[in-house]
């Protein structure tokens, strides 16, 4: 009796795990699905013409429309807003790279009086945003004469991502063995050189990853540009993006068209560093 | 305690100077300006008026009800994006190099600026040529004024925050999951723990610091929370999807009410410290337990 009945429960034991693995791809499909769709639509509505889009959403344009593309830049005058963005993105990008990174060398390495508060002090900027200092960041601008500046627009983007830079960069630093570290300064090296020949070399994936984030949030940011950049010759791609469609209400394939301009050097830039994302953007979760 | 030493404090020197310029500064600034009003906005007209600025604040209704809607994306935001992520990362933390592909696929949407998500979304949602309503009505559904519909609409907006963040909260807890052994696993499977159990009594506790994580994340990023509405809805149908964000933006920069929105302001940095605080200290108490 035990020998018949075993293969007929193990087979069903293994249809059964036959049905959950199906269950669970289409699962797991059906939120690439919900993740891509709207991505495609996005890029399907900027290469149809407005009639083409209004019969159908779905299918692939017929005759794509790139020179959508150029209408936009050259003939809107985005080319502009598009090199703003650029601007922005690069150099508030610089700027808290490097300041994470000398900060990340000061808490990771040395032992000093106050640390603990300090780093807790930088910690508690994760929970500030641009609309809780809007206003005395805008009338601080004011004062120094830096509202519709590129300068207005980049130093206090850089100070939003800043928090999270030095909180990586010193957790990262951390990781480093001290014994390397201990060698170079027996050696008679100073920081700069262990920043430079020590630290650098192993943390260049670390820094790389912040770098990216970094650009990232800052080519899509969007409110502070709103606010400090009012006049058209600065406005950055994202905030150019709403007058757009203020003045194009119902064309959107010519406001799709913006939104792939917008997204299409980010969506480059993750797919070719995918890892260095995900590395700087799981670190924080895990450590502390 | 080692001999003074000037070093580290000048390699943090620059990041706390530039936070305490960017950051510091007005957040103590936004305080101070909330106990004065100026008829003109500008700082040489100021008067003190104590506390007027927030006995006007719990007058007004308008500001309240933006308070309740981010309160209301709170739990939007972690009834649906966070939870959704733990549980695909659960489901996909048993598989080899694949759920390193879905992972990515996933997080695609976070790279997409909010600005962009919005426009992109409000075309899908639109009443009569968006492909939402399309597609439903195929399956013979009827459709819906999503966005302009009072009962529905901040759902309707935190549908597309859910989508792009999902994949953010599976990437968070899927590196998480990875710290787990699977000894773990296999111990409690021995003691017949099922899957569920298993979830609840073995992932859930080893998995704490990364639900503290996103729980924090996401409170933060639920109260600040400003392009995707202001480009989506800008607050409407008659202020039904309007949040703090957007009553600070609304007050400053077009009625140059700049004490009242700073009085806004704080009150928004002291909700998100006292949330914040409140799950930290709530998930760090189970860990004594």
């Amino acid at each position: 009796m035990n020998i018949s009945a075993e293969p007929r429960k193990r087979r069903s034991y293994r249809s059964s795990r036959i049905i959950q693995s199906i269950i669970i791809h289409a699962i797991l499909l059906l939120f690439v699905f919900i993740a891509l769709f709207p991505i495609y639509l996005m890029f399907n509505a900027a290469l149809k013409t407005s009639a083409e889009l209004f019969q159908s959403f779905l299918s692939l344009p017929k005759d794509p429309q790139w020179q959508n593309f150029s209408f936009i830049l050259n003939e809107q005058g985005y080319k502009g807003a598009l090199y703003n963005s650029m601007i922005l993105s690069t150099s508030s990008m610089i700027l808290t790279t490097i300041i994470s990174v000398l900060a990340g060398y000061g808490f990771a390495v040395y032992r000093f009086v106050g640390k603990q508060w300090l780093f807790l002090l930088v910690l508690t900027g994760l929970m500030v945003s641009e609309t809780s200092v809007l206003i005395p960041v805008y009338q601080l601008l004011q004062d120094l004469g830096l509202l519709n500046t590129y300068a207005g627009m980049i130093l206090p983007q850089a100070a939003l991502g800043l928090t999270f830079g030095v909180f990586l960069m010193t957790t990262f630093f951390k990781d480093i063995p001290r014994a390397l570290i201990d060698a170079a300064v027996v050696d008679g090296g100073s920081d700069l050189q262990v920043l430079r020949y020590v630290i650098m070399p192993l943390a260049r994936p670390a820094i790389m990853s912040l770098a990216l984030i970094e650009f990232m949030w800052a080519w899509n940011s969007f409110f502070f540009p709103l606010v400090i950049a009012t006049k058209q010759w600065l406005m950055p791609m994202s905030v150019r993006i709403i007058d757009f469609m203020g003045r194009f209400t119902f064309k959107y394939d010519m406001i799709a068209t913006t939104t792939v301009i917008l997204f299409t050097p980010i969506l480059i830039l993750y797919l070719i560093t995918q890892r260095s994302f995900h590395r700087g953007i799981t670190f924080g979760a895990l450590k502390d | 305690m080692p001999r003074f030493n000037i070093r580290p404090y000048i390699f943090i020197a620059p990041a706390l100077i530039y936070l305490a310029i960017w950051i510091f500064y007005p957040i103590l600034n936004a305080f101070v300006l909330s106990f004065f009003d100026s008829p003109t906005g500008r700082s040489r007209d100021y008067f003190w008026v104590g506390l007027g600025n927030y006995t006007k604040l719990l007058q007004d209704d308008l500001f309240l009800k933006s308070l309740y809607h981010n309160i209301i994306w709170v739990l939007l935001s972690i009834a649906i994006p966070v939870v959704l992520g733990l549980l695909l990362a659960v489901v996909l933390s048993g598989r080899g190099r694949t759920r390193l592909v879905y992972a990515s696929i996933y997080f695609i949407p976070q790279t997409v600026a909010a600005v962009c998500a919005a426009i992109v979304w409000r075309w899908i949602y639109d009443p009569s040529i968006g492909p939402l309503n399309h597609m439903l009505e195929a399956i013979g559904l009827t459709g819906r004024p999503w966005l302009a519909d009072e009962s529905i609409v901040l759902i309707a907006v935190n549908m597309i925050g859910s989508w792009s963040y999902y994949g953010f909260c599976v990437l968070i807890f899927m590196a998480g999951l990875q710290n787990i052994s699977p000894e773990l696993y296999d111990a409690a499977k021995i003691d017949g723990a099922g899957a569920i159990q298993r979830f609840l009594y073995v992932t859930i506790p080893l998995l704490r610091n990364a639900i503290t994580f996103v729980l924090v994340y996401t409170i933060i990023g639920s109260m600040k929370f400003f392009d995707l509405i202001f480009v989506a809805t800008n607050g409407g149908p008659n202020e039904a999807s309007t949040v703090v964000g957007l009553r600070i933006y609304w007050h400053s920069m077009r009625e140059g009410r700049f004490n009242y929105a700073a009085t806004m302001s704080t009150i928004l940095t002291v909700v998100i410290l006292v949330l914040s605080v409140v799950v930290i200290r709530q998930i760090v108490t189970e860990e004594g337990d």
